[in-house]
């Protein structure tokens, strides 16, 4: 019985303790989420959980299209910039990285990337090993950089309003693969979101 | 007798005494540094942490102009928020909408034609980097910033964002004609050249003074500008035997005057009614009261105007319409850019600032040595001041 208060007391704390949500803005000072998490901090821009969810979609809609999923072999993709055409200033390797990643890691060796924006550096390193500078050389048979069967790219296009009722920004992202040889959209995919919100009246 | 006279003569002798052998205390003078940036970041470390924001953007200015956009690129960073995030409400801002506090103690943001300025240097800077999309997404931001303007006719009427937004998609082989079509419309009789995507060497220019904000109103709960100043009407760049006058773009002063009114204009103006009420109150109760305070006959009555004559009196003092008139005050009054197609290489480059008449003002006169590298724009920032 002496212990009543006590237990009470403990029961309490811990039940504020439980209803601190770490999305808040009064929770931790620091809190650890997943990437597809939208934090308290989120806005109207390109986000982490915008670029987990789209890139992991459009990995699983390259390995399902028909050119990579029949392909004799290993078909050779490089990946090439992504055209930003929308208001939010953004890393324009991010997106295409994270897709090769999320392939390399699903495709059991399907594709074959290839290192083209360190092209600088491995010609030079190629060089060196042909000039006999550093040893290797022996093992180079001609070039054997390879062309590309298929090239991944990428175009963000969106649509930006704001007033005094608030913010909207909707981002269109569309990933291409394209036969560089014949010029051919072998597979296309596409997602959209739209976000809203306003500014607290005191910045309106 | 003698005794009791003299001792407090002694004790005041011996305490001057004392204190003229007391050593001064001496204060070593503050190191200053002629490096206007370092002193920068020491007034943003003073700064209260409401006003971070605005020291970091001024800071930040210096920093462009004096040629450290790594300076210049993390304070711009520091002090705006991502190109979506949305302003959240937080104590501060509560603070600035209760009728105690005045509007300035909410975390500085600015007015919508400095949250423009700052993506505009924000965007130069990435275009600076080599990162011409990224520039470009950062002038669409700066020209959203201005569509929270009133009146329709000045939503997103900055003239050179639409035309740099232009320029970056012709050079990268994209239509900028949309763009190009809305700077035309928005620049009126100011005419703008043709985009020229082979220009390698593209000139960013501003003259002047900036506007100024101040309180107005019966109690100071407006927002009024006092306009900016610039004598400048053409800038003239001269580089390689190439020579290009081009005109002024933008002024800033029409920029924050056509903004119109803010949403928090509305609560700084219930906070001024209840301050007026307050003192009307207090001036009407305070004086009679006091007055029939002197007669037996009315002194119950009078107390009571008095009473509440006080706490209006009171109220009145308490509440704080006063507006926000914190101001980016080293921004320019005007805006204008050139592009020029120059081989690789140095190139002195020579900017002369124009007066209406065309003469140049000799004192305005800058010279500028630009290194131009093959494959990627170079891109400069000159001011008249």
């Amino acid at each position: 019985m002496k212990n009543v208060p006590a237990i009470l007391i403990t029961a309490a704390l811990l039940g504020v303790a439980a209803c601190t949500n770490v999305n808040s803005p009064n929770g931790p000072s620091v809190t650890e989420l997943r990437p597809s998490e939208r934090g308290f901090v989120a806005g109207l821009g390109i986000e982490s959980q915008d670029l987990v969810t789209i890139s992991d979609k459009m990995a699983r809609g390259i390995l399902g299209a028909e050119p990579i999923a029949n392909a004799q072999g290993k078909p050779v993709v490089v990946l090439e910039p992504i055209d930003n055409d929308t208001r939010f200033p953004i890393d324009q390797d991010i997106f295409l990285t994270r897709i090769r990643v999320a392939l390399t890691g699903n495709a059991n060796g399907k594709i074959q990337f290839v290192a083209r924006e360190h092209i600088d550096k491995l010609e030079r390193e190629r060089d060196l090993k042909t000039s006999g500078q550093v040893t290797g050389g022996e093992k180079v048979q001609g070039n054997e950089f390879k062309g590309a069967d298929y090239i991944l790219t990428g175009t963000f296009k969106a649509i930006s309003s704001r007033g005094a009722a608030g913010a909207s920004d909707y981002v269109l992202y569309t990933f291409q693969l394209i036969n560089p040889n014949n010029t051919d959209i072998v597979w296309e995919g596409f997602h959209e979101i739209k976000k809203q919100g306003k500014d607290d009246v005191t910045y309106r | 007798m003698k005794f009791a006279t003299a001792s407090p003569l002694l004790c005041l002798l011996f305490t001057l005494w004392m204190t003229a052998c007391q050593t001064p205390d001496i204060q070593p003078a503050p190191e200053y540094s002629d490096d206007l940036v370092v002193e920068g970041k020491r007034l943003i470390a003073q700064a209260p942490r409401q006003d971070k924001n605005l020291w970091r953007l001024r800071v930040g200015l210096i920093a462009l102009k004096q040629n450290q956009p790594t300076e210049a690129r993390a304070l711009f960073d520091a002090a705006m928020p991502a190109a979506g995030q949305i302003l959240q409400t937080d104590a501060s801002t509560r603070m600035a909408q209760s009728l105690f506090s005045p509007e300035n103690v909410k975390g500085f943001h600015g007015e919508p034609y400095e949250r423009a300025m700052g993506w505009f240097y924000r965007g130069l800077i990435y275009w600076m980097d080599g990162e011409p999309t990224n520039a470009r997404a950062c002038f669409r931001t700066a020209q959203l910033m201005d569509a929270l303007a009133e009146k329709q006719q000045y939503r997103a009427d900055w003239v050179i964002l639409d035309y740099l937004d232009g320029f970056i998609s012709a050079k990268l082989d994209k239509d900028g004609s949309a763009a190009l079509q809305r700077a035309r419309e928005h620049a009126g009789d100011t005419d703008l050249p043709d985009y020229n995507p082979a220009a390698n060497t593209l000139v960013v220019l501003q003259t002047g003074f900036g506007p100024v904000k101040k309180s107005g109103g019966d109690v100071g709960e407006a927002l009024v500008y006092d306009a900016g100043h610039s004598d400048v009407a053409q800038i003239r760049i001269t580089a390689a035997g190439q020579t290009v006058t081009t005109p002024v773009f933008d002024n800033l002063t029409l920029q924050a005057s056509t903004r119109g009114s803010r949403a928090m204009d509305l609560i700084l103006a219930r906070k001024a009614n209840v301050k007026k009420v307050g003192d009307t109150i207090g001036d009407i109760g305070t004086v009679p009261g006091v007055v029939l305070v002197d007669y037996e006959e009315t002194r119950d009555a009078g107390l009571a105007l008095l009473g509440v004559g006080l706490v209006g009196k009171f109220i009145g003092n308490s509440v704080e319409p006063r507006a926000d008139t914190r101001t980016w005050n080293n921004l320019p009054q005007h805006l204008s850019f050139a592009a020029l197609q120059l081989s690789a290489g140095e190139h002195p480059v020579t900017v002369d600032f124009l007066d209406t008449t065309g003469a140049a003002l000799p004192d305005r006169k800058k010279s500028v040595l630009l290194t131009v590298q093959a494959g990627r724009d170079t891109v400069v920032l000159v001011a008249d001041r």
